[in-house]
């Protein structure tokens, strides 16, 4: 059978609100460049697919209580090019806020200057804050904003594929999307080569996936042209009891405003005057498809409330300042089967994983869940290729003929 | 204060045919120049973005690359206004110099506008380069002080990342530009990236005054030499600045043949002392022509003996930063 892939995403200090408090760690290690690059090496070392970093050009509101991105994803990336061989490389950048020939041109460039590892996932960006770095008043809406994704990616694709000088071994990079709304979707099915998504729920990313790759098929492509890579969330503890007890020190540790303020802001409402007693009020919670925002985590959010009624205490700190993605907690073995259970089960062809704190988290990822998932037959046992396109099974699918039509401005 | 180099160096892939200037090497051939200007201690290295003669690849991406390899030299990666909004110009640019430790800087080029800013200029006709690199300019030195290092305070104990309180919005609006920041990373070690100008980029006697305000560097070519220290002292004092804050630095074109035996060598050398003299330069922006080899045969024949005749510093005596490197003063703070 075919091997998993797995990418490990290096959110700055981890993926909950209080990875940077956690104990034996440097709280702002993920404001140096070297966080990243050894992270890489490590990732490197352990033969994963690639390196993920999120972003959105703007500063966190919450930054007060947490760490932020806070370093350009296409330098992070050309830097750690230069201290590894074989990892891939993806960065995430906006379609909403960058100009299409200069991101063609500087994601083209890396992709020489990695020697065929790098990957482009492609955001709309959310939220005002961003919005306002680019002389918007406020953020676009979000249909318009998947119209332009779409053309905007078509046109940076047929750049690369236009390239006779300075091309790259993987031909041209590799695209990665994370849309989880109906938007997000098609796009996904019409230019995603790596679909990052987020989902509680074996039967539905199974769904999701047959979607995609039937969405795909019916764009002409082939379904094994497209590799899904669900987001998780890994508490690894050398026991069950260790890994429970320090998925509860993570809770302790969550500055409690900020998961208040960041379940607001990423549902776009205002949850003042409700006690953490309560269950959120339905009528709060609208159809995904009207929310503005991440359409992604409403969904996630929305699923949750609707199947279990939690208090908005209960719900906080299921979330626990996190992404919105799964969280396994357990020994290496128990998030093995996790792993195991999903990719057999056509859930996932592997996985986005956001360890829970960096860099302890995930070396306890890359030295004990890794070499358990080797010897389980599930991951490579050493890199056959040097290109991410080589890691990820990709071929280099013909760009198809490119029309150029206008791209509408994110306003 | 001793004669500052920067080398001017293109890197991607040559054209086909002959073509004038200085032509691009291989990115593999870079990191041997980019060896052999920390060897010479140089400055920095100029990227270049576009020449005549071949494929340039972007200098944000290279000087990433490059500093990887070889870190005890700076970068100053090229990004032209054109296609490249202000916030994100300013985002990679200190992601690296802070990747760096404060050994980079930024030759912003005089152009065009881009896609995203377009949409929603504030003054939809303004188009003249000239005053758009000077607004620019200043809101990319305003975005990268308007997080101070001083706020990164990560106490844990309190659950406190940040003095939020230290962080600005910058709410910049101008007739190009609308940017309301601040930006998601703290400034750098050198307090924020070098500025360089190139006249070239301004034509005429108000080049001098539009860069006063913001640049750390002025490269002149021979052309435009004659009385450059002279307009640029006085468009500085009336922008509220001395002088010494700015390097002027004389872009000479180096040609294998220049350097290729000790006589020819030693000439050069002399007549770019007389040169500086003659127009009170602060150094040399070296641009030398032909390959890799010419680039590393260049960097050995001129700058240690340029800069100091014992030859270069020892790595540990070396200045920091970027700023220090250029003998420029360390900063206070961007004016509103």
């Amino acid at each position: 059978m075919t091997h998993l892939h797995i990418n490990v995403n290096i959110l700055n200090a981890g993926v909950f609100g209080g990875s940077w408090r956690f104990p034996g760690t440097d709280g702002t290690a993920s404001y140096a460049i070297e966080h990243y690059v050894s992270i890489a090496k490590k990732a490197e070392a352990a033969k994963l697919d690639a390196v993920f970093l999120a972003d959105g050009p703007s500063l966190d509101p919450q930054i007060r209580h947490r760490t932020a991105n806070n370093l350009e994803p296409t330098t992070v990336l050309a830097r750690i090019a230069a201290h590894t061989e074989r990892i891939g490389l993806i960065g995430t950048l906006s379609s909403s806020y960058n100009d299409p020939a200069e991101l063609a041109r500087r994601l083209g460039d890396l992709d020489h200057v990695s020697g065929g590892r790098f990957g482009w996932n492609v955001v709309t960006t959310a939220g005002a804050v961003a919005a306002r770095n680019f002389g918007r008043a406020g953020e676009p809406g979000h249909a318009l904003r998947y119209r332009r994704a779409a053309e905007f990616t078509e046109r940076v694709v047929a750049a690369w594929a236009g390239r006779t000088a300075l091309v790259s071994p993987q031909g041209r990079p590799v695209v990665v999307q994370a849309g989880g709304s109906g938007d997000g979707r098609r796009l996904a099915a019409r230019v995603g080569e790596v679909i990052f998504s987020a989902d509680q729920d074996l039967d539905h990313a199974r769904a999701f996936r047959a979607g995609i790759r039937d969405g795909a098929a019916a764009f002409g492509r082939r379904p094994e042209d497209v590799v899904v890579l669900p987001g998780l969330s890994t508490v690894v503890g050398g026991t069950e009891a260790e890994a429970r007890a320090r998925r509860e020190l993570l809770d302790e540790i969550l500055p409690g405003e900020y998961a208040r303020n960041r379940l607001a802001a990423q549902l776009g409402i205002s949850l003042d005057g409700l006690s953490d007693d309560e269950p959120i009020p339905a009528e709060l919670l609208v159809d995904p498809d009207e929310a503005g925002g991440s359409q992604t985590f409403y969904r996630v959010v929305k699923t949750i409330t609707d199947r279990e009624r939690p208090t908005l205490g209960r719900l906080l700190k299921k979330l626990s300042g996190g992404g919105g993605h799964r969280i396994v907690v357990g020994t290496p073995e128990q998030i093995a089967d996790d792993i195991e259970r999903w990719f057999r089960a056509g859930a996932a062809d592997g996985f986005n994983v956001m360890p829970d704190v960096l860099p302890s988290g995930f070396d306890d990822f890359a030295d004990h869940v890794v070499p358990e998932l080797r010897r389980r037959g599930l991951f490579r046992t050493d890199y056959e290729g040097t290109t991410l396109r080589g890691h990820l099974g990709l071929g280099l699918p013909a760009a198809g003929p490119y029309e150029r039509r206008p791209l509408e401005a994110a306003l | 204060m001793s004669t500052v180099i920067q080398l001017a160096l293109a890197v991607g892939e040559p054209a086909a045919g002959p073509a004038e200037g200085p032509a691009p090497v291989s990115l593999a051939d870079a990191v041997a120049v980019a060896a052999a200007a920390e060897e010479a201690a140089v400055a920095a290295i100029r990227l270049l973005d576009g020449v005549a003669a071949g494929h340039v690849l972007d200098p944000t991406v290279v000087g990433a690359y490059l500093a990887g390899r070889h870190d005890r030299v700076g970068y100053v990666a090229e990004v032209p206004t054109t296609h490249n909004a202000p916030y994100n110009a300013a985002r990679r640019v200190l992601s690296l110099d802070r990747a760096t430790g404060g050994r980079a800087g930024v030759a912003l080029r005089a152009g065009d506008g881009d896609e995203v800013s377009q949409a929603t200029a504030p003054d939809p006709g303004a188009a003249d380069p000239v005053r758009r690199w000077a607004e620019y300019a200043q809101v990319l030195t305003r975005l990268w002080e308007s997080f101070p290092r001083a706020a990164l305070i990560g106490d844990q104990e309190a659950g406190v990342v940040v003095d939020d309180a230290l962080i600005r919005a910058i709410d910049h609006e101008g007739a190009f530009y609308r940017v309301a920041g601040p930006l998601d990373g703290p400034s750098s070690a050198q307090g924020r990236p070098v500025v360089v100008a190139d006249l070239a980029d301004f034509g005429g006697p108000l080049g001098v005054t539009a860069v006063a305000r913001s640049a750390d560097v002025v490269v002149v070519d021979r052309e435009r030499a004659a009385g450059a220290d002279a307009a640029l002292t006085e468009a500085l004092r009336r922008a509220g600045r001395s002088r010494k804050e700015v390097a002027l630095l004389g872009r000479v074109e180096v040609a294998p043949d220049d350097v290729a035996s000790s006589p020819a060598a030693a000439a050069l050398r002399d007549g770019l002392r007389a040169w500086a003299g003659e127009h009170r330069l602060d150094g040399f922006e070296l641009a030398p022509t032909g390959g890799a080899d010419a680039v590393i045969a260049a960097l050995r024949a001129l700058p240690p003996r340029l800069t100091d005749a014992a030859g270069p510093p020892s790595p540990a005596a070396r200045p920091l930063t970027l700023r220090a490197a250029l003998g420029l003063p360390e900063l206070s703070a961007v004016a509103a």
